[in-house]
């Protein structure tokens, strides 16, 4: 390992500490016993097991979360206070400006029903349509995954295009950045003819494509 | 039209949001293919931020099954590594607290203790003991930015997502932490030259 003072120095110690720490089979199998006794998820489930109250007592030292609970007369007391404070904070109002709450009430509609607001809205649901396609003349079935389908496999397959003899499909896709992979028979594969995503995930490789919004 | 039955899937090369959709939808086999991808990296992150393999495996199983019940709430804004970690930084630090406290009931000799923990395995190179010795130094937080960064080699934004911290801090822990390693090497090379 390289000195302290070597520039290297870091690249060793991490290096170092990479190395692999191997998993033991008992505890392996321990594991996978405790997972076949738990319950198995599945998509309708709402459970957040990922983070309790002891996790955010050890994360968040020092950093205190306060509440206050009232009983039911105390509610009726503060709703009252509340209520009174209200009223003359209106009524002070009212005699200093001279305030009209009918051309108040008037404005704030005008303003909910803007037409800025009105058009921004379909934006969000534009899309441009978006052909993949992969040579793979041996293969019998190929379908393509990807975050616009949730990596279903059997969402989208892709049909042999006669002329080209090429695997082909058009999809939709809304603007901005999806990354994707074909399955070709059952073994993922990433487009060879795209660029592979940054955040690769494990297992095979991922290709990337960017749509760009209609308008541009 | 009906949908194609996929057979003969080869859970090796799938994707790590494949296989989460495969888990949610019944396979639980390919669980198993996220464990054997992740179980080594997790552990290796635990036994460095914990300094020992029993509180490591117990916090790698608790990420697990934990991940394993909240599977279906897994959102692809970040690699499933990333959401792992985040469980596995949480069951770390909750772990330590807890060995806090167990320390401090049993009034154990901290300095003591401390030295067990850090004492190298009769295999362990000198090397190794070394470097256990200055990352057990460092504070919990350089420490586990530290080891994010440059030992499970996740990006600052990953680290942020996984941590709930913000970059910046993220990156000021990550060069307090690699100054104060190089000043502990160096000192621990001085002191051996002088023994």
């Amino acid at each position: 390992m390289s000195e302290p003072d070597d520039p290297r120095w870091l690249d060793d110690v991490a290096g170092e500490l990479r190395r692999e720490v191997p998993v033991r089979p008992a505890w392996r199998a321990r594991l996978l016993d405790e997972v076949a006794r738990t319950p198995t998820p599945s998509l309708r489930d709402d459970i957040d097991d990922t983070f309790d109250h002891r996790d955010e007592r050890a994360g968040d030292r020092g950093r205190r979360r306060w509440s206050i609970s009232v009983g039911p007369v105390g509610s009726l007391a503060a709703a009252s206070m509340l209520i009174a404070l209200g009223a003359g904070a209106t009524y002070v109002a009212m005699s200093r400006f001279g305030a009209n709450t009918r051309a108040g009430a008037g404005r704030t509609a005008v303003t909910a029903a803007s037409p800025q607001l009105a058009s921004s809205a379909p934006a969000s649901t534009e899309r441009e349509v978006v052909r993949f396609e992969l040579a793979a003349p041996r293969a019998s079935h190929v379908a393509l995954v990807g975050s616009f389908n949730e990596w279903n496999p059997v969402a989208t397959p892709l049909a042999r295009d006669p002329a080209s003899g090429k695997w082909v499909v058009s999809l939709r896709l809304p603007p901005g950045r999806h990354v994707y992979a074909f399955v070709v028979d059952g073994d993922v594969t990433a487009d060879p003819s795209a660029p592979r995503a940054a955040d690769e995930d494990f297992g095979s490789a991922n290709s990337v494509v960017f749509v760009s919004s209609p308008r541009t | 039209m009906t949908q194609p039955e996929v057979r003969g899937f080869n859970l090796a090369t799938m994707t790590d949001a494949m296989l989460v959709r495969r888990v949610l939808e019944g396979d639980t086999a390919a669980f198993t293919t996220l464990v054997d991808r992740h179980a080594a990296a997790c552990t290796r992150f635990a036994m460095r931020m914990l300094g020992n393999r029993e509180d490591a495996e117990d916090a790698t199983q608790e990420t697990f099954l934990r991940a394993y019940r909240s599977l279906a709430r897994y959102e692809e804004r970040h690699t499933f590594r990333t959401w792992l970690f985040q469980i596995l930084i949480n069951r770390c630090r909750t772990a330590a607290v807890r060995r806090q406290r167990r320390h401090r009931m049993f009034l154990v000799d901290a300095n003591a203790l401390a030295e067990a923990s850090v004492r190298p395995a009769a295999e362990a190179s000198d090397i190794r003991a070394e470097l256990q010795r200055a990352i057990d130094a460092l504070d919990p937080e350089q420490r586990e930015a530290f080891l994010l960064k440059h030992v499970e080699q996740l990006s600052y934004d990953e680290m942020a997502a996984a941590t709930g911290i913000g970059v910046s801090a993220l990156k000021m822990r990550v060069k307090r932490a690699c100054d104060r390693m190089q000043w502990m090497l160096r000192e621990g090379e001085a002191s051996d030259v002088g023994t």
